[in-house]
């Protein structure tokens, strides 16, 4: 672990990039995919297709294709030239958002029926309904299988330095083990010390508002 | 209690449809689930203040009917209105007519994740913008009058079956609707608990809440009805005043329907 | 279906070769202008490597057959480029004639074993000098100093050299990931974000072209395959920052052939061939200068 101690900054450096990246996707992904979700169990058949459309397509896309559609094809298309961390970051939450989405979809689905219906029948419109009757009580069963698909993206968020993204964690362990020359096994254990950290600090907040739901009620 | 008191509008020969202010108009209302078709060309109005008991056997779309009314269901011909105004498609003027009429089910559905207090403060505080206090306070009157006062900072979950209905009862009537639909609301209910949901039903029927309760509660129908409409294959078979229709009920139809309930 | 799927194979190849063979074109045009001279009947001493060659006429040398300016493959499939047309002077010292010569394709990872094997004599394939490679084989030369150099769009006039690069941090240079030159280009940056890497070179032309980067850096020998292919929309800015010298391989240990061909190397160059070969080659391509002839490394 010597050659990682020595440049304990180029992954200390790597690793807040690599957090900025997790942080920004995790609130993105969360936030579409709770509208995508809200499109796929509203009363409007065009947006319950738009839903199902999105996650068809989004989901049978490999992880790659998605950041390199985003790195270049978007770019070329549309003209946009944002940095590769926007690009990157915006394929992450595109991608991810499709998961997002199914495991909440699938909460929705387990709330009894009546539930919704009574909120109708009281006069809650789509939104009220969703946010103040479903989604609290799907929050429960959504909780473990969201968690799990953001602590996927966490693990994902390594490919967003394939597309020119530099100063991450993943490319802290290439530049060392290729331009500076270090050995690829202590290299590779420090960048995946760095994802540890993330993963497992999410592990256990997962388990801590898992516990506190439980709790209440 | 005993039998139903007049009220200011209905009176003692208030029991025919024609003589009340019309609250609930349907006509010509169709529905199919697929092939089956569940309601054939109905035609219904509802007085304001009259008490409703739709019956009949088990399939014969009377559940459906009820659930048609604040458009839980969608129709697929005729017209629905309530106070005069048509139901409008999906959105928020559904929304706000909804708010109008209350609705009661089978299983209760309370919310479960709310207090019983906020189940019956949810619509008045979100839909109304009742003040919080102001929905508090009348809240609790509610549920004192229903009989769960002492429940009110106890979720759904910790109540009888019986208790849930009260206070889904409670729950409708926060919303000063004009006109309540009961959708079964005894049948999910041990047997023990049903009176003291009927208890509360009568009560309201006393007090001259428009109700349309579909039930298997002859009882009920007999003591606090104002008309019984009779339903077979999606179709009103026969209505009258309870008196007249459970002792000389009219067609074949319903005589087997009632011959078959009172054996038992 | 298999001879089918051969002949089709067969058809993209050829396809290839034909778009790569616009490009030799261009890089390559003027190689009747630089003809070597072809010694008559020259004299080595008995037992040489030079003496082998001349006796038997012809002999086998290793290029790359992808390098634009450099050793590209054409349409007749014998390469053109700089290390080629020096190959050819270097052989016609030894009295071999161009058409004698027996081109093999020189890919980096395999230029130790075709010396080490006697399948070439000589191996002339921007072949860098280094000492890890001198454990193996023997370097005439240098020939060539390449280095690290900036590529950005013809009309860019912002960046002229690496050091503008830290007064104009938003403009963004790019290379591949973990590599020398991704190093190299650091100490130029105003911030760490001003470099954005990816896997292969091709990837940051394309982030150029969609003006996501404006600047591309590595050695300039690969810039120039880009700017040779890109019909004038890039140049090299800048004067070359790191130096990599090329040297010319032979076998390991032959000191006399190391030592005729550092001679014919100066020979090219007093008598004007190294220049003409350098500008109807690699020197054809914009922000490319003249080279010197470096001075020798010791034969060893």
């Amino acid at each position: 672990m010597e050659p990682v101690l020595d440049n304990l900054d180029l992954y200390v450096s790597g690793f807040w990039r690599s957090l900025e990246i997790v942080l920004w996707a995790a609130a993105g992904s969360l936030a579409l995919g709770i509208l995508l979700a809200a499109f796929r169990v509203s009363p409007v058949p065009v947006l319950q297709r738009l839903g199902a459309l999105y996650v068809a397509t989004i989901r049978n896309t490999p992880l790659t294709i998605v950041l390199f559609f985003f790195a270049f094809g978007v770019p070329a298309a549309f003209g946009v030239t944002w940095d590769f961390f926007a690009l990157g970051t915006v394929g992450l939450v595109v991608y991810t958002a499709a998961f997002v989405c199914e495991s909440v979809r699938s909460g929705v689905n387990a709330v009894d029926a009546g539930q919704a219906e009574a909120a109708r029948a009281l006069g809650l419109t789509f939104r009220q309904n969703l946010s103040l009757v479903v989604l609290p009580q799907a929050l429960r069963t959504v909780v473990p299988p969201t968690g799990s698909v953001i602590i996927a993206m966490i693990k994902n968020s390594a490919v967003v330095g394939a597309i020119g993204v530099s100063g991450d964690l993943f490319s802290a362990y290439r530049r060392m083990a290729s331009a500076l020359g270090y050995e690829r096994l202590p290299s590779i254990a420090g960048t995946a010390v760095g994802f540890l950290v993330m993963t497992l600090t999410a592990g256990a907040i997962l388990m801590v508002v898992e516990r506190r739901m439980a709790v209440s009620r | 209690m005993l039998r139903r008191v007049t009220t200011p509008e209905g009176g003692a020969t208030g029991r025919t449809p024609t003589s009340r202010e019309p609250l609930v108009v349907m006509s010509g209302v169709d529905k199919h689930f697929g092939d089956l078709h569940v309601l054939k060309g109905v035609d219904l109005v509802v007085g304001r203040g009259e008490v409703l008991v739709v019956i009949g056997p088990s399939g014969s779309g009377k559940s459906t009917l009820c659930r048609t009314i604040n458009r839980l269901e969608s129709i697929d011909g005729g017209s629905i209105t309530i106070d005069g105004a048509e139901l409008p498609a999906e959105g928020k003027e559904l929304a706000r007519l909804r708010s109008d009429v209350g609705m009661v089910f089978q299983s209760f559905n309370l919310f479960a994740h709310k207090t019983v207090l906020e189940n019956v403060t949810l619509g008045p505080t979100k839909v109304r913008g009742v003040k919080k206090a102001d929905a508090d306070r009348r809240g609790r009157e509610l549920l004192e009058r229903v009989g769960v006062g002492h429940q009110a900072d106890k979720y759904p979950a910790q109540l009888s079956g019986g208790q849930q209905q009260r206070v889904a009862i409670a729950r409708a009537l926060a919303m000063e609707p004009k006109v309540i639909l009961f959708d079964e609301p005894t049948s999910a209910l041990d047997p023990e608990m049903i009176s003291e949901v009927l208890d509360v039903m009568t009560d309201l029927a006393t007090s001259g809440m428009t109700m349309v309760v579909v039930t298997h509660e002859m009882g009920f129908a007999r003591k606090a009805a104002d008309r019984v409409v009779f339903m077979a294959d999606g179709e009103l078979v026969e209505q009258a005043d309870p008196e007249t229709f459970f002792t000389a009920p009219r067609s074949p139809r319903a005589q087997d329907f009632l011959s078959k309930i009172f054996t038992h | 279906m298999r001879t089918r799927s051969l002949t089709l194979a067969a058809g993209l190849a050829t396809g290839a070769l034909v778009l790569a063979g616009c490009g030799g074109d261009d890089s390559g045009s003027g190689g009747s202008e630089t003809e070597p001279t072809v010694a008559e009947a020259p004299e080595f001493a008995e037992g040489t490597t030079m003496a082998e060659i001349a006796e038997a006429g012809s002999m086998t040398i290793g290029t790359k057959f992808d390098q634009p300016g450099f050793g590209l493959q054409g349409l007749d499939e014998t390469p053109d480029g700089f290390d080629v047309r020096i190959a050819e002077y270097i052989a016609g010292q030894m009295g071999i004639a161009p058409e004698d010569i027996t081109w093999t394709e020189a890919p980096s990872a395999q230029r130790e074993e075709l010396l080490e094997n006697g399948d070439v004599e000589m191996v002339v394939a921007t072949y860098t000098i280094n000492d890890e490679r001198r454990e193996r084989i023997t370097f005439a030369g240098p020939y060539y100093v390449a280095g690290q150099q900036i590529l950005v769009a013809s009309d860019n006039d912002v960046i002229a050299g690496p050091e503008d690069l830290a007064d104009n941090p938003d403009q963004v240079v790019c290379s591949v990931t973990g590599s020398t030159p991704a190093e190299n280009i650091r100490e130029y940056l105003a911030s760490p974000g001003q470099l954005v890497e990816f896997g292969i070179y091709d990837d940051c032309i394309s982030a150029l072209d969609n003006g996501q980067v404006q600047a591309v850096t590595t050695d300039n020998v690969i810039l120039t395959g880009f700017v040779a292919g890109s019909e004038g929309a890039y140049k090299l800015v800048g004067e070359q920052f790191t130096e990599e010298p090329y040297g010319i391989g032979i076998e390991k240990g032959d000191v006399e052939f190391c030592e005729f061909v550092n001679e014919a190397l100066q020979e090219a160059a007093d008598s004007g061939y190294y220049e003409e070969a350098w500008t109807a080659t690699a020197g054809q391509f914009e922000g490319t200068e003249v080279p010197d002839l470096p001075e020798p490394d010791e034969c060893v």
